[in-house]
């Protein structure tokens, strides 16, 4: 562990350039696409030089440098500008909340995707070559295939128009119904790819020497498979927990959009078709830094879990 | 023996797991929407029931200040909290407001307006009075406020432009008399003026609340309509309650008015009953128009003042041809597209004013469906047959083109022989686009932003008007458009805009193709609700028995 500060203080030190490059493609890919935000606000209706005025007073006359530069700089002050489209709102005012509605809706799902998705990778893999195995895969190809836009009106059918035992849609908050639906959607969707996983992963390790070894030193079965098997299974388990970590807060488009919540998925939509600059500015550069971290805070744990891999 | 074991235990805790899910869920739903979500707030949830609420479907609003809004979306909100010194009742007349009564000069310019004394701001109490209508008027038009719609509907008043301009710091034409007396001159006699004033640039706001904070005052907004701004939660909720000070007629009885943001089907949130009030799309209308229908009894038909239509650049080929024009018009059987593809959602459309408007004229016909004659007025145009590539372009992105496009393209191929390539743009270049007259022919509605036919045919159709996006100029319709803008006889002014209409038609610049429509279905219980087709006050006309 000796090795840890350095490391991370290298590793911090070789993000710059790459926020810069995201932060500089983002901007001028932005800018320069065609459409403005002052023709979205202003619903076309405004003459010529009053379009001239807006756009003078939001800095957008400026050389798209210049604009970069000067946005860059009360990013670093902490600024994170104001939208264009919702006039006299802050960005930050828009989209905290919104990545907080998106975080408390993923986390059930998230959760629910490794405790099913976990143990069922497990037993498939230790049932491989009997009819257990092809059997959960064929289910989870067959839920995994189905898209998200197809069961959300399934679902919305059978237990809300039919049973009535679930009201549609929109945000109560964390803890009310309507948020069933969206959970269940958003698990079938995903807990299939972490059993695959898993289950791949398990199936390399039980193929090693050392799990032979184990078995013939005459281990029982269970310390071999919890020890030896599962433990080294566990990295490419973490990986994908600290990578899908990221997409807690960046929502998810069809189904903020198809039951009615509050999220950041849709912002961010909107945020794009609605040219509002300062705003898809400020998720890229929170996605890319949020990115950046869970990518150091795996380097970091790697080290801790696996002693063969070392800081350098 | 040992393999058994772990699997059991694997089992195991999934099964617990099972459990505990089902457990909570269970939980959650016996708590009955009430749930204490944590960040839901003091509010109600959405499905919980208040009496005299009425839940709405809505959007959030783009801005909230009145000298600001171009949108519908947000104009609704405005209309309910604001208001002016006149007003627009269900039937579309303009009414008084704020103005109890007012005179006209015999020459038509100058409007002297009579205020009621008895107005206040529904936040502050304080009184309203005529300095307010000259800061609220002269605020719109100030450079510093950049309202993309003073100059449409205030630039009829004598200076206004100039302060637009940013050439006056105060607009001549409007002068206080006296705390409940305000004197506007226009430059020229324009009946449709007083029409103009309901629209919200004109509205009065509150100067103390602006020049407190001037970023932020739109979030309490300080106005005199009939309801209050209590909460706005940006994607979730906005939440309207009545304003006790209101001094029109009727008050509002509502106790509050919740719009549900988030989106979603709103259809099924109507039949599950979490909304009273729910649009309806084609896909839908079908079911809806059967009598069959549960549902059939609450549906309420809703024309919008709006016409969608086809429009050409009459300044580059091949459209530069009058006859090309036609022949692209006549090969368009939009009866069947009405009934066949939109299922009669809404109507066809002939001339371009939609039923309702002031002046609508139901004897105009449009362009005849006749594809011989399309086919020989091609062959007679001066491209004799041979066009150039024909782009038709769309708003949108990455979507289907739509059934009604996918038609028409169809019909110019079997019916005139002529391949017509799509394009689609994104909205907010497609907009930009259009104004520089970028492309040869686009599809677009055009709804009225008030109640006079000036509104369509003046300000798309005058050679000289900003929003003649087709560059469509005629000398003759020039002048009887001029000649209608100051005629004061209600009936020869309507004539002349009936005239304007059949040339156009015939010369068509715009191929009419339907006119608007918002099917609705509302629940029994609300009572009082009357479509109107323009954003105009509605709330306080509503009482739910429940």
């Amino acid at each position: 562990m000796s090795g840890a500060l350095p490391f991370i203080v290298r590793r911090l030190l070789a993000a710059i350039p790459v926020l810069l490059v995201v932060s500089a493609a983002t901007f001028f890919l932005g800018r320069y696409a065609p459409g403005d935000p002052v023709t979205v606000r202003t619903g076309g209706k405004a003459t010529p030089e009053q379009v001239e005025r807006i756009r003078k007073n939001l800095g957008l006359d400026d050389p798209i440098p210049v604009q970069y530069v000067r946005y860059m700089a009360k990013f670093l002050r902490g600024d994170l500008g104001e939208s264009y489209r919702r006039q006299g709102r802050k960005v930050s005012e828009i989209i905290f909340p919104k990545m907080w509605v998106s975080l408390r809706l993923n986390i059930v799902p998230f959760v629910l995707t490794y405790l099913i998705g976990v143990p069922l990778g497990i037993y498939a893999a230790l049932k491989r070559g009997r009819w257990q195995d092809p059997t959960i895969n064929a289910v989870l190809l067959f839920l995994a295939a189905v898209p998200t836009v197809v069961w959300m009106p399934l679902l919305v059918y059978v237990f809300v128009l039919r049973l009535k035992i679930i009201p549609t849609v929109g945000w109560n908050g964390f803890l009310s119904p309507s948020i069933i639906l969206p959970i269940v959607v958003l698990t079938i969707g995903s807990f299939a790819g972490v059993t695959r996983v898993v289950r791949i992963s398990m199936i390399q390790v039980m193929g090693e020497d050392f799990i032979r070894t184990a078995r013939a030193k005459g281990l029982p079965e269970s310390v071999v498979v919890t020890r030896h098997i599962l433990r080294n299974s566990l990295l490419v388990l973490i990986n994908g927990i600290i990578g899908s970590l990221f997409f807690l807060y960046t929502g998810s488009l069809f189904v903020e959009l198809g039951f009615g919540i509050p999220g950041i998925g849709r912002e961010t939509f909107e945020a794009i078709s609605g040219r509002d600059y300062d705003l898809f500015m400020a998720l890229t550069m929170i996605g890319a830094i949020s990115f950046i971290l869970a990518n150091l805070a795996l380097d970091i744990i790697y080290t801790i879990i696996d002693p063969r891999i070392r800081y350098s | 023996m040992n393999e058994k074991k772990l699997l059991i235990g694997l089992g195991a805790v999934v099964g617990v797991l099972v459990l505990a899910i089902i457990a909570v869920t269970a939980v959650i739903i016996a708590q009955g929407g009430g749930g204490g979500g944590s960040q839901s707030g003091a509010g109600t949830t959405s499905s919980a029931r208040v009496s005299g609420e009425l839940r709405l479907p809505g959007d959030d609003p783009l801005t909230l200040d009145p000298a600001l809004v171009t949108d519908v979306t947000s104009a609704v909100y405005i209309v309910e909290l604001f208001g002016g010194l006149v007003t627009l009742d269900k039937d579309l007349q303009v009414k008084p407001d704020i103005a109890k009564s007012w005179d006209i000069s015999p020459d038509g310019t100058k409007y002297t307006f009579h205020l009621r004394d008895d107005v206040v701001f529904s936040q502050s109490g304080r009184r309203v009075t005529a300095h307010d209508f000259k800061y609220s008027m002269e605020r719109a038009a100030s450079p510093e406020t950049d309202s993309p719609t003073a100059d449409t509907y205030l630039g009829d008043i004598v200076g206004a432009k100039d302060m637009i301009r940013g050439r006056a710091k105060e607009i001549s034409g409007i002068r206080v008399i006296d705390d409940f007396t305000l004197e506007i001159t226009i430059d020229a006699p324009k009946p449709y003026f007083l029409a103009k004033l309901t629209y919200p640039t004109a509205f009065v706001v509150n100067k103390d609340q602006i020049e407190r904070d001037r970023r932020n005052w739109t979030r309490k907004p300080d106005g005199t309509g009939p309801f209050k701004l209590q909460e706005w939660k940006i994607g979730e909720r906005i939440v309207l309650v009545p304003n006790e000070r209101y001094h029109g007629d009727p008050k509002p009885t509502l106790k509050r008015v919740t719009y549900q943001l988030a989106g979603g089907s709103s259809l099924t949130q109507y039949e599950n009953g979490e909304i009273d009030l729910a649009g309806v799309g084609v896909n839908d209308i079908e079911r809806i128009r059967d009598k069959s229908e549960r549902l059939n009894k609450e549906f309420v038909e809703k024309p919008d003042l709006s016409t969608f239509y086809l429009a050409f650049n009459t300044r580059t080929p091949p459209f530069d041809d009058p006859k090309v024009r036609q022949a692209f018009g006549m090969a368009i059987d939009r009866k069947r597209i009405v009934d066949v593809v939109l299922r009669n959602i809404v109507p066809a459309a002939e001339g371009i004013l939609p039923p309702g408007m002031p002046g609508y004229n139901k004897d105009i016909k449009g362009l005849p469906f006749d594809p011989q004659q399309a086919r020989q007025l091609l062959q007679e145009s001066k491209y004799q047959g041979r066009l150039p590539r024909v782009v038709l372009t769309l708003s949108g992105q990455g979507q289907n083109v739509g059934p009604v496009i996918e038609a028409m393209l169809e019909m110019w191929k079997t019916n005139l022989g002529v391949e017509v390539e799509v394009e689609q743009v994104e909205t907010a270049t497609f907009f930009q686009d259009v104004r520089r007259g970028r492309y040869q022919m686009w599809e677009l509605g055009w709804s009225a932003d008030y109640p006079d036919p000036e509104n369509f045919l003046d300000i798309h159709f005058y050679s000289q008007s900003r929003q003649n996006e087709t560059g469509y100029s005629n000398p003759e319709v020039d002048r009887l458009l001029l000649q209608a803008r100051t005629e004061r006889d209600q009936e020869k002014r309507f004539q002349l805009y009936n005239q304007v209409e059949r040339i156009l038609v015939q010369d068509a610049p715009w191929v009419p193709l339907f006119y608007g429509n918002s099917p609705v279905l509302i629940k029994p219980y609300v009572k009082g609700f009357q479509p109107t087709p323009l954003v105009t006050p509605i709330l306080k006309y509503i009482t739910v028995e429940r």
